[in-house]
């Protein structure tokens, strides 16, 4: 069972707003649809992998999956993580426009002209006043949402005419494309004066999207059929969407999935065990997406004293088999050095690396003063190398993972003993730092401000790692909208992270899709913004 | 039994419940982890966020007055809102708990109506074949975990041969009697095989201990049949065990079960528990527990009253 949904973050990445960014990641509309021409009918079903908590795309703790096929954003992200227009017309730019810095260089403004003649699926006209009163519905203290990021960093919201609503920023961030606009944007003329926690939207949601909820069953399915109304034709001009009907079953379990994808009543299915991805290959299509996520070990700074000795950091980095954890984990994940994930253009291919070499690694530990003592076990006076290693119980990947590390480090005599936590336990150890060792892995997704992973105040640092020189690093890195500059900084920073060993990352994560050769126009989505980003152009053959 | 001591007992329940419920309530805050954990995962909630629902959930007060605005609320019929779907938790509760009552329920008949005969027929030819036989299939029933059987069943059923659906409540848009019925025999089978296995020992070595009795050997003595010996005489007594044994299990009507439903993606309580549980869902889960331990307390103490009703020589003092 896949209980970490919640770290898969709902924002996705912007490859930035600087000019060279933007010419070489913009894809038109064009482009995305510029796919095979699909026929109209038919019914996908899919298998959800948690129970749904809410429909409301703002207030989930979940990704957005079904919500993405009802709720549309001004932009969003496409296969290779690049914004596309969906209720805008263009993704402003610096060149087009549509973003522009103030005089003082400490704040920016960024209009978006909206696409004409959309619809809710209510009938309803869609104009920047449903802009507007999304900011306003999230800035509502009152409103229990489960991301408000982005929100404060807006000063107002102009709407001079119908088609045009101009952001104010009090701030310059090159991560603004992952603001709410880009998740999903209100009807404020459904939602005017509801009490957003409790109204009816939660369980049917008003949208411009190609499908509209029509059944929602709690614990069983969710129901989306075609919104008649919807904006988009594809080239023949045949309105979209091409599917009738999607069928969410919600199917916590793994086994349960598997069970049911055999016996044909699920047509698409994501987060695929990696073990059950063989027994599926039979019957389906298995699709890896590689997704912005990777594992990695990390010390408890303020855990035991032995972690702020480089020397011992750099024998674990030593110990530890990389290679064997992808293996163990059949094959999938690939091996990394650094936690910037490779789609990111700032990603640094040649950051120092540690090589598997136990005997390096003994020699690093006898440097540091720790010597093996008569049951293995190597200890400097009273200070004795075991250690507790926690991991999420019940994961059955990072358990695989655990074994691996756990005999590559008693390779070198150090003794590591389980201490895995399911649930809420597991993360308040995570974020508490309540572990010696944890290993477990981070899905950013986001524009990566990783300062919330290694820096000092950061919110999802349970380390205990302070190093004002690399928040003083993640600090510029997070104000610059230069690319060139951006580079530079994040090589600074990977540096930083490989030569002080703050964390070890091992292997990246893909998730793994298992759909039915019958459904054309699939296409993965490496972001946050899930899967389901582009369901109109979806079909199913025979 | 009286009437007054009727009224006794019944009174004595009150505050059983009570006390059930400070426990409860305890148990659940103690726990490590808090409601808000299921966003403090997320590195886009801000910390302003955080604070804003925790003061939503009111999470911020003592743990006591926690418990006691819960209590008030509680008997004023408000059982709170659920922290992760914000619908009201008796509309979160009693939309599960119709396909709970109808798996469980049906189980709980369909054991009842197996598990006896098979306990009579076992006791009655001891050391027979068929007990052997019996026995066999009982201590398979109690051993072999509930969810290996169920995923042979989906693997023979619902993939090899593709008479049953794999799992869930019903077809989209069907949920016709028919439709609920094919997608109940699984899971429905699968649940009652364990306490049939269970419930048909108890009522085997009841009535052995029974037939063993002098007014068994009185009763043969004066030329009654043995089938007459069997089920108007033995029977009968020793089925007084097996109340208690079933009332229980009653508990289980209410309060889902947890593999079953998970493997055949049943929409009950069972799974609602465990979901509420992940994300440490208050309000849900003190509504949960309070049906079961409600539904507990009813049954023990109807089951004290059936004893007395159908054993006179109990007395309620």
């Amino acid at each position: 069972m896949l209980r970490d949904r919640t770290l898969l973050l709902r924002r996705q990445f912007l490859q930035g707003i600087g000019a060279a960014a933007f010419a070489a990641g913009f894809i038109g509309p064009q482009a995305v649809f510029a796919q095979a021409i699909g026929k109209r009918g038919g019914t996908l079903t899919i298998a959800v992998p948690y129970e749904v908590d809410t429909l409301n795309t703002f207030s989930t703790g979940f990704l957005a999956d079904i919500q993405s096929v009802v709720v549309e954003g001004l932009i969003a992200p496409d296969e290779d993580a690049k914004y596309f227009p969906v209720l805008a017309t263009e993704v402003p730019t610096v060149e087009n426009g549509g973003v522009k810095l103030s005089a003082d260089g400490k704040r920016m403004d960024i209009t978006f002209k909206l696409r004409p003649n959309v619809t809710w699926s209510d009938g309803a006209p869609f104009t920047s006043e449903d802009v507007k009163f999304t900011w306003m519905a999230l800035k509502d203290p009152k409103f229990i949402a489960e991301s408000k990021e982005g929100v404060t960093e807006i000063d107002a919201i102009e709407t001079p005419d119908p088609l045009t609503a101009v952001i104010r920023f009090n701030t310059v961030t090159p991560i603004w494309p992952s603001g709410f606009f880009s998740r999903g944007i209100l009807p404020k003329h459904a939602l005017e004066g509801k009490d957003l926690n409790t109204d009816g939207y939660n369980t049917k949601p008003l949208g411009t999207g190609p499908f509209v909820i029509t059944e929602f069953k709690r614990g069983q399915y969710v129901v989306a059929d075609r919104n008649p109304r919807y904006w988009r034709k594809d080239k023949d001009g045949t309105q979209l969407p091409y599917l009738d009907r999607m069928v969410f079953n919600l199917v916590p379990d793994a086994s349960a999935m598997v069970t049911r994808i055999r016996a044909g009543e699920i047509l698409l299915a994501y987060n695929i065990p990696y073990g059950q991805a063989q027994a599926l290959s039979s019957s389906m299509e298995i699709i890896k997406n590689p997704i912005l996520s990777w594992q990695r070990l990390d010390f408890n700074f303020k855990g035991p004293a032995a972690f702020r000795d480089l020397k011992v950091r750099q024998a674990f980095a030593h110990a530890i088999n990389k290679d064997a954890i992808a293996k163990a984990l059949s094959g999938f994940p690939f091996v990394v050095n650094s936690p910037v994930s490779k789609q990111f253009d700032y990603h640094d291919p040649n950051v120092r690396t540690y090589a598997f070499d136990p005997a390096k690694a003994k020699a690093l530990l006898d440097e540091a003063g720790y010597v093996v003592g008569s049951d293995g076990v190597r200890a400097k006076g009273a200070d004795k190398m075991a250690y507790r290693i926690t991991v999420q119980a019940g994961n059955s990947a990072d358990e695989t993972a655990q074994q691996v590390v756990m005999a590559n480090l008693k390779a070198v005599g150090i003794a590591l003993s389980p201490d895995n936590k399911t649930g809420v336990a597991f993360r308040e150890a995570r974020y508490k730092g309540l572990y010696d060792l944890l290993y477990s892995r981070w899905i950013t997704s986001a524009d990566p401000q990783y300062s919330k992973f290694y820096g000092t105040e950061g919110s999802n640092n349970g380390t205990g790692f302070s190093s004002p020189k690399l928040d003083a690093l993640l600090d510029t890195a997070e104000h610059t909208i230069d690319r060139a500059k951006l580079k530079e900084i994040f090589k600074e920073i990977q540096a930083f992270l490989a030569d002080e060993v703050v964390t070890i990352p091992t292997t990246s994560n893909v998730s793994l899709i298992a759909k039915s050769a019958k459904l054309k126009n699939f296409v993965p989505n490496p972001t946050n913004r899930t899967i389901f980003n582009n369901t109109a152009a979806w079909y199913l053959e025979g | 039994m009286s009437f007054g001591s009727f009224i006794r007992r019944l009174l004595g329940t009150i505050p059983l419940i009570l006390g059930i419920s400070v426990v409860l309530f305890s148990i659940i805050h103690l726990a490590p982890g808090s409601p808000l954990d299921f966003y403090a995962d997320n590195p886009n909630v801000t910390r302003e966020a955080l604070e804003q629902m925790r003061v939503a959930f009111g999470l911020d007060k003592p743990v006591p007055e926690q418990y006691v605005r819960w209590l008030w609320a509680f008997l004023n019929g408000n059982w709170g809102i659920s922290f992760r779907t914000g619908q009201p938790v008796l509309e979160v509760i009693l939309e599960r708990l119709p396909a709970t009552l109808i798996l469980s329920g049906s189980a709980f008949l369909l054991s009842l109506a197996i598990a006896i005969p098979i306990g009579v027929l076992a006791a009655t030819r001891r050391y027979s074949k068929l007990d052997t036989f019996f026995t066999f299939v009982s201590f398979s029933g109690i051993s072999i975990p509930v969810f290996w059987v169920g995923l042979m069943a989906q693997l023979v059923f619902a993939i090899w041969l593709g008479w049953l659906p794999a799992g869930g409540f019903q077809t989209v848009g069907n949920g016709s009697f028919m439709d609920v019925l094919t997608h109940m025999v699984m899971p429905v089978c699968i649940l009652s095989f364990a306490t049939i296995a269970g419930w048909s020992r108890y009522v085997r070595a009841s009535l052995i201990d029974v037939i063993g009795q002098d007014y068994i050997r009185t009763a043969r003595a004066k030329g009654q049949t043995p089938r007459k010996v069997i089920w108007r005489h033995a029977v009968r007594n020793a089925l007084l065990p097996i109340v208690t044994v079933v009332a229980l299990d009653i508990v289980q009507i209410v309060s889902g079960a947890v593999i079953t439903e998970t493997i055949f993606s049943w929409p009950g309580i069972g799974r609602l528990f465990v979901e509420s549980m992940d994300g440490r869902d208050y309000p849900v889960l003190m509504g949960l527990m309070m049906i079961s331990s409600f539904t507990m307390v009813a049954a023990n103490f109807a089951a004290d009253m059936l004893y007395a009703v159908i054993d006179p020589r109990v007395r309620l003092a």
